[in-house]
């Protein structure tokens, strides 16, 4: 395994019943990468960020996280859904201190950095906002600055961009590889979208359902700074054909 | 602003107007005689005139109304928190609490006076009996509908099951514990009449309408029952008026500045709407 490495898992493996979720699984990701994890739906990708942050105990098998145990314990990664799950009750501000405000009290430093954090990317002027006064990316956004505060080095994104439109999904994309770019934090980034996989990742596993495994670890071989131009690089094409027969099956 | 406010106070004042025009115009249309419904003016002096021994009166009625309301929303709330959290207490607690409303309230009224005596104190009971249960209801209700996906969030984050509660799951159910105490707050105003008739030592609210009522006195029948239906509706209001004050962002896009802690004027202050 790298030295540098961020992650690790040694044969984390979970079932539920007869159903095989997670078959054990071993896995190392480098401190400060890029990993998209696509796949369809059951193939264990929300079990294994699940085991990763620790509401899920594994049945067999480590976490290891900067080379320290944490297997089923919580408290150590960002988290971010497809649901913003933004609290109605707070402001943005209050939304983006949350995670400060669930363990421990929020001072003014907590506030302070909420403020700077929305104002490097365009939040700024709607700190004092409800969240039901913001459109789905604005809220998206919102969900991922709470994620960034919490300081800790490994996000994991599952499906963040999912229920966004195309458009924004595409402007979303671009901010999170800039934010990505600002702060150096490790991103495991979960979607069904093969497009939105290669286009941010260094990494790409692929998985597979019924038992949930990880079928394929790919390089990612495009350079950055990436933009939309990329989408039509025949090295994206020949990636993305290569990932689409893993999913799909067929010959190559 | 001023719109708002025409269409929410002005539109509500407007029905009750119509509401006693309706009443004047039956009772002058139909020429009914005085001692079975008198006019609105008239009903309205017979209180006017004998305000000074109704209002003690409705003084009482209105601390055994607040008393009974507290007591209730405050047995409500720790029982819908206690059983949400406790499956194996919901269980048993629940047919209970279903029994203790089947209970005709005028049934347990007289076993009340004999264990608690006559006095504020059955009547207080009287009115937590009725007050608990919509709050309990509501409160088990909205706790079992917190999103699952915001609880595991704060796991995720390392938070106390303690600090979940308060920060989350408390405020996610403030909606619900509203709709408990409005349903309350109706009801809280007729358990506290119903006491007084049974349990009152003296005179009260209840009992000055049954002396009218003996002695003919219908203007000040129908006058008290005026009375006792404004007391309902100002505790309603009340109620309603806390909801607006401590969940400004169900009708507001952008948060009042805090009242304390208020950092220098960055922004000038701008008029919101």
């Amino acid at each position: 395994m790298s030295a540098d490495a961020l992650l690790q898992l040694r044969d984390v493996g979970k079932t539920f019943g007869d159903t095989v979720a997670l078959e054990p699984t071993s896995l190392s990701v480098d401190e400060g990468s890029f990993v998209a994890i696509v796949g369809p739906s059951g193939c264990g990708k929300s079990t294994l960020f699940n085991v990763i942050a620790g509401l899920l105990t594994p049945d067999s098998g480590e976490v290891r996280l900067s080379d320290e145990p944490v297997t089923g314990t919580t408290g150590h990664v960002g988290y971010m859904l497809q649901k913003d799950l933004l609290v109605p009750w707070r402001t943005v501000e209050g939304n983006i201190t949350m995670a400060a405000r669930l363990t421990r009290r929020v001072t003014s430093e907590d506030r302070a950095e909420a403020r700077r954090v929305a104002e490097q990317y365009g939040l700024g002027e709607f700190l004092r906002h409800y969240p039901s006064a913001l459109s789905g990316g604005m809220r998206q956004r919102v969900a991922f600055m709470r994620t960034l505060v919490t300081h800790q080095p490994l996000l994991l994104l599952d499906e963040p961009f999912g229920a966004l439109d195309a458009q924004t999904r595409l402007e979303m994309q671009q901010w999170l590889l800039q934010v990505w770019k600002d702060t150096g934090r490790t991103v495991l980034f979960i979607t069904h979208d093969v497009d939105e996989s290669i286009f941010l990742s260094d990494r790409v596993l692929v998985m597979s359902p019924r038992p949930g495994r990880i079928i394929a670890d790919l390089a990612n071989p495009l350079a950055r700074p990436r933009d939309v131009d990329v989408l039509i690089d025949p090295q994206f094409i020949e990636m993305k054909s290569q990932i689409m027969h893993l999913l799909h099956g067929g010959r190559r | 602003m001023r719109r708002t406010l025409l269409r929410n106070v002005g539109i509500p004042l407007l029905s009750m107007v119509l509401l006693f025009a309706l009443w004047q115009g039956i009772v002058v249309f139909f020429n009914v005689a005085p001692y079975v419904a008198p006019r609105p003016l008239q009903a309205i002096q017979a209180v006017t005139r004998d305000w000074s021994s109704l209002w003690p009166l409705v003084l009482a009625t209105i601390r055994e109304t607040v008393y009974g309301f507290a007591c209730g929303t405050l047995l409500g709330l720790s029982l819908g928190v206690i059983m949400a959290k406790v499956p194996f207490l919901q269980r048993m607690v629940y047919p209970v609490l279903v029994l203790s409303q089947a209970v005709p309230i005028i049934a347990l009224a007289a076993p009340l006076v004999l264990i608690l005596g006559f006095g504020g104190t059955p009547i207080v009971v009287i009115v937590a009996w009725i007050v608990f249960f919509p709050v309990t209801v509501n409160v088990l209700d909205g706790l079992s509908h917190v999103d699952q996906d915001l609880v595991n969030l704060a796991r995720v984050y390392g938070a106390s099951k303690w600090r979940t509660f308060i920060q989350i799951e408390i405020p996610a159910t403030t909606t619900s514990l509203f709709s408990g105490l409005k349903i309350g707050a109706t009801y809280a105003v007729t358990g506290a009449i119903i006491g007084e008739l049974v349990a009152s030592n003296g005179l009260s609210l209840a009992i000055y309408q049954e002396h009218a009522d003996s002695n003919f006195n219908t203007a000040a029948v129908y006058g008290t029952t005026m009375l006792m239906t404004a007391i309902g509706i100002s505790w309603f209001l009340l109620v309603v008026g806390t909801e607006v004050l401590v969940t400004p962002w169900q009708r507001r896009s952008v948060a009042r500045r805090p009242l304390f802690h208020r950092r220098a004027a960055v922004v000038p202050p701008t008029s919101q709407h």
